[in-house]
């Protein structure tokens, strides 16, 4: 693939995982901030970098599972690891400025 | 599935609490125990243990089951234990009742059911500290608002051997010199340890972090925050086992508490700046009930404090020491207990049923369970009656006491038809309610579902 396909379709993942949505926040987790990464590489291998708005949240596994099988739906995906991670640790600042006006923040 | 913190036997507490809760309303309402009786009769204990056991501890149980795992990060030791655990409380509580309604009777023969509230209570709890103690053992080093809980857990330990002390004292079973002084002087210690120690030390520790996490307001573990930690466990110490060996000592157990008031105190200074900078701090602008119930609960903590300082100033205390407890009892614990109530039963629901869908297809927010603007009149209801309550036990009023009861009492069924309207995915838009796959939730337990 080239890097303007590499990127097209890391879009593509992006916009997929709009469709989970932090339940507590009840906005996606792509313009909350929560996904920090999405990378492809050959034979449509998805990865995905997430974090959750708090640790030990006790939806933490529902969202992972939640992520990899919206990144599943996108055509030529052929295998989804979705990783966790707290460094950094998520804070309100990553959001969106969509999603910060959606919820009101200041 | 695998690392899904869900508590199955969460709900089957919060309904056997607020069950509870329901039937100590009524008997205030109908005017059984204090103020009709005396502070001390058998009617007015039996009220206080359906107040202190039935409703808060299971409360507080229930909510610890679900919410030590999100403090510490880390799966409950064990999910099958809270169910005899529950078992054994209930069983617990009714014999424990039972002996206190013997003690009513010409007989007053309540050693069988006192041995046995004494059997089942202590080993109901100690199955329940036995669970939360192995979770929080794991998962050392602790962060602060978990610290709150271990010693609010060592409170509750303390309490149930005191209850135990007591129960087998009063029911003729134990005879021992130092039983019976502990028996004779040791109530204020035991009030101490149950309502300062197990469940305002817990809930400080659970609204540190839960108040940070529906707010989105900073995590505090500054000094200040340390310092209403190390304040509150001095005054305990200094109350409790500093309590039980004055009593052993001297018989006298005033002093331990005077000198556990000071650095009790400070600790609530400490705690209410701290409330008072995340409210202020947080990014939510807009808060949810839940959130604004807490800090109704937190201010009818910091007004009890005020109030207990006024009386004590004005010689007052011991006389008006019932609307002292009622206070702490319904204007913060319970008051922040229906709060918290109302957002977990939504959010564990919304887990329980949209959690296994979540990617695959369309799904409500946790808010879409609730309505927060009929929800809401119920707790102001309760709110405004519990204050009414308070003042009505403060100029010896109990008509009005009677009264404002009543008024608690439909308040509190108008918000556990909430909760069932939420348990049952009432409010949810009916294109979204039942996903391809999902059942609807059980009332009582939660299953983890595998669409």
């Amino acid at each position: 693939m080239t890097d303007d396909e590499t990127e097209r379709f890391a879009g593509q993942i992006r916009d997929a995982l709009r469709n989970v949505i932090d339940p507590e926040l009840g906005y996606n987790i792509v313009d909350l901030g929560l996904v920090y990464a999405v990378t492809v590489e050959d034979g449509g291998v998805a990865r995905i970098e997430m974090t959750t708005t708090t640790r030990g949240c006790p939806a933490t596994e529902y969202l992972k599972s939640g992520a990899r099988d919206a990144a599943w739906n996108v055509p030529r995906v052929e295998f989804v690891d979705v990783a966790l991670t707290y460094d950094p640790p998520w804070t309100p600042d990553m959001m969106t400025d969509e999603a910060k006006m959606h919820l009101g923040i200041a | 599935m695998p690392g899904v913190a869900l508590s199955r036997w969460t709900m089957s507490y919060f309904a056997a609490a607020l069950a509870w809760l329901v039937a100590a309303e009524a008997l205030m309402a109908a005017g059984f125990g204090y103020p009709a009786a005396p502070f001390e009769a058998p009617e007015t204990l039996v009220l206080v243990h359906i107040i202190t056991i039935g409703w808060l501890s299971l409360l507080m149980c229930g909510a610890l089951f679900q919410f030590v795992p999100v403090l510490v990060a880390r799966p409950l030791y064990s999910d099958r234990l809270p169910l005899p655990t529950l078992a054994c409380l209930l069983g617990g509580l009714i014999a424990l009742l039972a002996g206190f309604l013997r003690m009513t009777t010409e007989t007053g023969a309540s050693g069988a059911p006192f041995a046995i509230a004494s059997i089942l209570l202590g080993a109901g709890f100690a199955l329940a500290l036995w669970n939360l103690g192995r979770t929080l053992w794991a998962a050392r080093p602790l962060p602060l608002p978990a610290r709150f809980v271990v010693v609010g857990l060592f409170s509750l330990a303390a309490t149930v051997l005191l209850g135990i002390v007591f129960s087998l004292t009063l029911g003729g079973l134990a005879t021992a010199a130092h039983a019976i002084e502990v028996t004779t002087h040791g109530l204020p210690i035991h009030v101490v340890a149950g309502l300062a120690g197990w469940l305002t030390f817990s809930a400080v520790g659970v609204s540190y972090r839960l108040l940070a996490m529906f707010m989105l307001a900073p995590e505090l573990d500054g000094p200040g925050t340390r310092g209403a930690f190390y304040l509150g466990t001095a005054a305990l110490a200094i109350a409790i086992p500093g309590g039980v060996a004055a009593i052993c000592a001297s018989g006298n157990v005033a002093v331990s508490l005077v000198a556990a008031s000071l650095p009790g105190l400070a600790a609530a200074g400490l705690y209410g700046r701290d409330v008072v900078h995340l409210y202020r701090a947080r990014k939510r602008r807009v808060i949810e009930l839940n959130s604004r119930m807490a800090g109704v609960a937190l201010a009818g903590l910091g007004a009890t404090v005020a109030t207990g300082i006024a009386l004590l100033a004005a010689g007052a205390f011991v006389r008006h020491l019932g609307v002292v407890v009622f206070l702490v009892a319904f204007a913060w614990l319970s008051t922040l207990g229906l709060a918290k109530l109302y957002k977990i039963v939504a959010f564990v629901t919304w887990l329980e049923c949209y959690g296994p869908v979540l990617g695959k297809t369309t799904t409500p927010r946790v808010q879409d369970l609730v309505v927060e603007g009929r929800a809401g009149k119920w707790f102001v209801l309760f709110s405004t009656a519990v204050w009414c309550g308070a003042g009505a036990l403060a100029i010896d009023r109990p008509f009005i006491f009677r009264l404002s009861a009543a008024a608690m009492l439909i308040a509190t069924l108008g918000i556990a038809v909430h909760l069932l309207r939420t348990r049952r995915l009432a409010n949810v838009a009916p294109t979204l309610r039942i996903p391809k796959g999902v059942q609807p939730p059980h009332l009582l337990v939660c299953r983890a579902q595998h669409p």
